[in-house]
């Protein structure tokens, strides 16, 4: 009886896995080499390749100079209203892109926080700032998620047993967490980067997804489908992947290394 | 000046832990041992020391100067963790010279400081390694090496030898001794090992429920513990009885018994008797002579503890517990039912007066 329910979890696991693994197959093996050769070089591809890694860089970097002070706030200081932080930070995790997007949206469209960043000349709304932007907020969650348990895991009594010694908290920070958090940063930082790569529906609607303006690899991915350009589709769902299988892989290496 | 750490009034809360009422002095040079029950709220009072909590109020005075409200960093204690809390990305050498690194500013001095603490714990082979590859003895002695080295004030151990085997323990023990005396460092250190008290502390602090119960010389507390609970805790033999006689010798009449004690204490008094259980020897027939208090009874429970041999012995309506070496067993075969003689002297009877 057990041996039978053994084999039928595993069997699940491995049915799953195939059908998964065949739909990334028809991604490499169906369209033409020469297709995709051809969309590789065309100016589109190359502006959304370009916008995509600069736009995932700049926001990765700002999620992680955020997030870091943030997760470690969070779980090592106890603070009113810690619980309702933890829990707004986390929603954009469950919440759909596209929502998120219109939330934005409208926070740096019409409330005074957009009025006064106009009044900057900072424009947000359907501009590569508004890309950057939206692949923060989609991104940071994650990041934080990854960063709060590398903190929480990492004993107080290190950073006290570094202060009794003379060090201040910013110090003991720098010198004795952040190098113990090591590889949890690493994996925060190569999560975020590849939800920035990845984020769809938060760029479409704050950033507009304008060809050849704020069009980063997703939008060109879905741009190029309504217009029945396959060739162009396949070409940046496989740069897409490409980006997932090495950040799957950085995890999984880094992950092990504690 | 003689005392070094003036706590006054303490009050700390934590939501699930507090300890309240907390007022003790420590003097320069004294190795004071916290004792008490799981969630009494020792550690929480070293740590509050240290600098990690902020009491509700009372204040923190170390060696003239308010720390109440000082960072962890101004305050110059050091502390020692049961696990370690090495740091694991540095190796030995650097672990113990981060705090020197604060301190001193010459490489060549820093070196020096290291290899003559690591040369007086016997870890100065292991300076090029990682922390993760040391055995628990030797992760033990780098922290204390790494405490150490800054002479701090005062050295604060929180159950430093709970996760070590016996042997490594009791040399460890002797390590401390001699090391804390050599760096005349004071140290409060919080323990469940009662061996720790005897063999470091020339004081001790019995808490329990966030407040401080007994705080004397181990002598004291051990002999006359203030409380039944401290009694208890401690594991003493208590009684209650009158005294009848107070001449060269105190009687105390406890029911049907007569202990005799050197204690003086009032005749008509009512007193708490106190007999330690390895100072009672159990014999199967009566000596001759050289004790003042014989009592006859029977074996009722015997308890092996591994390092030492319980057994309860029943005299009269009173049980009485006496302590001995498992050695003994070879020589005297102890059996439940066994007719037993508890014999002990006047002077390690000791009395202590109540209302």
């Amino acid at each position: 009886m057990q041996i039978g329910f053994k084999h039928l979890c595993i069997m699940i696991a491995i049915v799953i896995a195939l059908i998964l693994f065949s739909s990334f197959l028809c991604l490499i093996v169906l369209p033409s080499p020469k297709e995709i050769i051809e969309s590789l070089r065309s100016s589109e591809m190359m502006f959304s390749l370009k916008l995509t890694l600069i736009s995932a860089l700049i926001s990765t970097i700002l999620v992680m100079i955020v997030g870091t002070p943030a997760a470690y706030a969070l779980a090592r200081f106890s603070f009113p209203g810690k619980k309702i932080i933890m829990t707004i930070l986390d929603l954009p995790i469950a919440m759909p892109e596209v929502v998120l997007g219109l939330a934005l949206l409208l926070l740096f469209g019409k409330t005074p926080l957009g009025t006064f960043l106009k009044y900057l000349g900072i424009r947000v709304v359907f501009t590569k700032i508004g890309v950057v932007v939206a692949e923060f907020f989609t991104a940071l969650p994650y990041a934080m998620r990854t960063l709060y348990s590398t903190f929480e895991t990492i004993s107080a009594r290190y950073e006290l047993v570094a202060r009794s010694l003379g060090y201040g908290a910013f110090e003991t920070f720098m010198k004795i967490t952040l190098p113990m958090a090591r590889s949890g940063i690493i994996a925060a930082l190569v999560i975020a980067f590849a939800r920035s790569v990845g984020t769809f529906g938060t760029v479409l609607i704050l950033a507009g997804g304008t060809y050849m303006v704020t069009e980063t690899l997703p939008v060109t991915l879905y741009l190029n489908m309504s217009y029945g350009n396959l060739g162009m589709a396949i070409t940046s769902g496989l740069l897409l992947l490409g980006v997932s299988f090495i950040t799957i892989y950085m995890v999984e290496r880094l992950g092990g290394r504690t | 000046m003689k005392s070094i750490l003036l706590v006054k009034d303490l009050h700390v809360d934590l939501g699930e832990f507090k300890i309240e009422d907390i007022t003790f002095t420590v003097d320069r040079g004294d190795y004071v041992c916290v004792i008490g029950p799981t969630g009494s709220g020792k550690t929480i009072l070293i740590e509050t020391i240290a600098g990690l909590y902020k009491p509700k109020r009372g204040s923190i005075i170390l060696d003239g100067e308010d720390i109440t409200d000082l960072p962890p960093e101004k305050r110059n204690i050091g502390i020692v963790y049961q696990d370690y809390a090495l740091f694991p990305h540095m190796t030995v050498f650097d672990n113990i010279a981060f705090g020197l690194k604060k301190r001193i500013s010459k490489k060549s001095e820093i070196i020096r400081e290291v290899k003559t603490i690591a040369q007086k714990l016997g870890i100065e082979h292991i300076l090029h390694r990682r922390p993760t590859t040391l055995s628990g003895g030797e992760q033990q002695r780098v922290a204390l090496a790494r405490a150490l080295v800054v002479r701090p004030k005062l050295l604060l151990m929180d159950e430093p030898f709970s996760a070590l085997d016996f042997k490594t323990r009791s040399r460890l023990r002797k390590l401390v001794r001699d090391v804390v005396s050599e760096y005349n460092t004071t140290v409060i250190h919080v323990t469940h090992d009662f061996e720790d008290v005897w063999s470091l502390a020339n004081k001790v602090m019995v808490m329990y429920r966030g407040r401080i119960l007994q705080y004397d010389t181990v002598e004291e507390v051990f002999n006359r513990p203030c409380s039944d609970f401290v009694a208890d805790f401690i594991d003493i033999n208590v009684m209650e009885g009158v005294v009848t006689c107070s001449n060269d010798k105190t009687i105390v009449r406890i029911g049907d018994l007569e202990i005799m004690s050197k204690d003086k204490v009032y005749e008509g008094s009512r007193v708490k008797v106190f007999i330690r259980p390895e100072r009672v020897l159990i014999l199967k027939y009566r000596p001759d002579k050289k004790f003042e208090n014989i009592l006859e009874g029977f074996v009722e429970n015997i308890e092996n503890r591994g390092s030492m041999i319980y057994v309860w012995a029943r005299v009269n309506n009173i049980l009485m517990k006496c302590a001995f070496t498992p050695n003994i067993l070879n020589i005297v075969d102890f059996r439940i039912g066994d007719k037993v003689y508890l014999c002990f002297r006047s002077d390690d009877v000791r009395l202590f007066v109540f209302s």
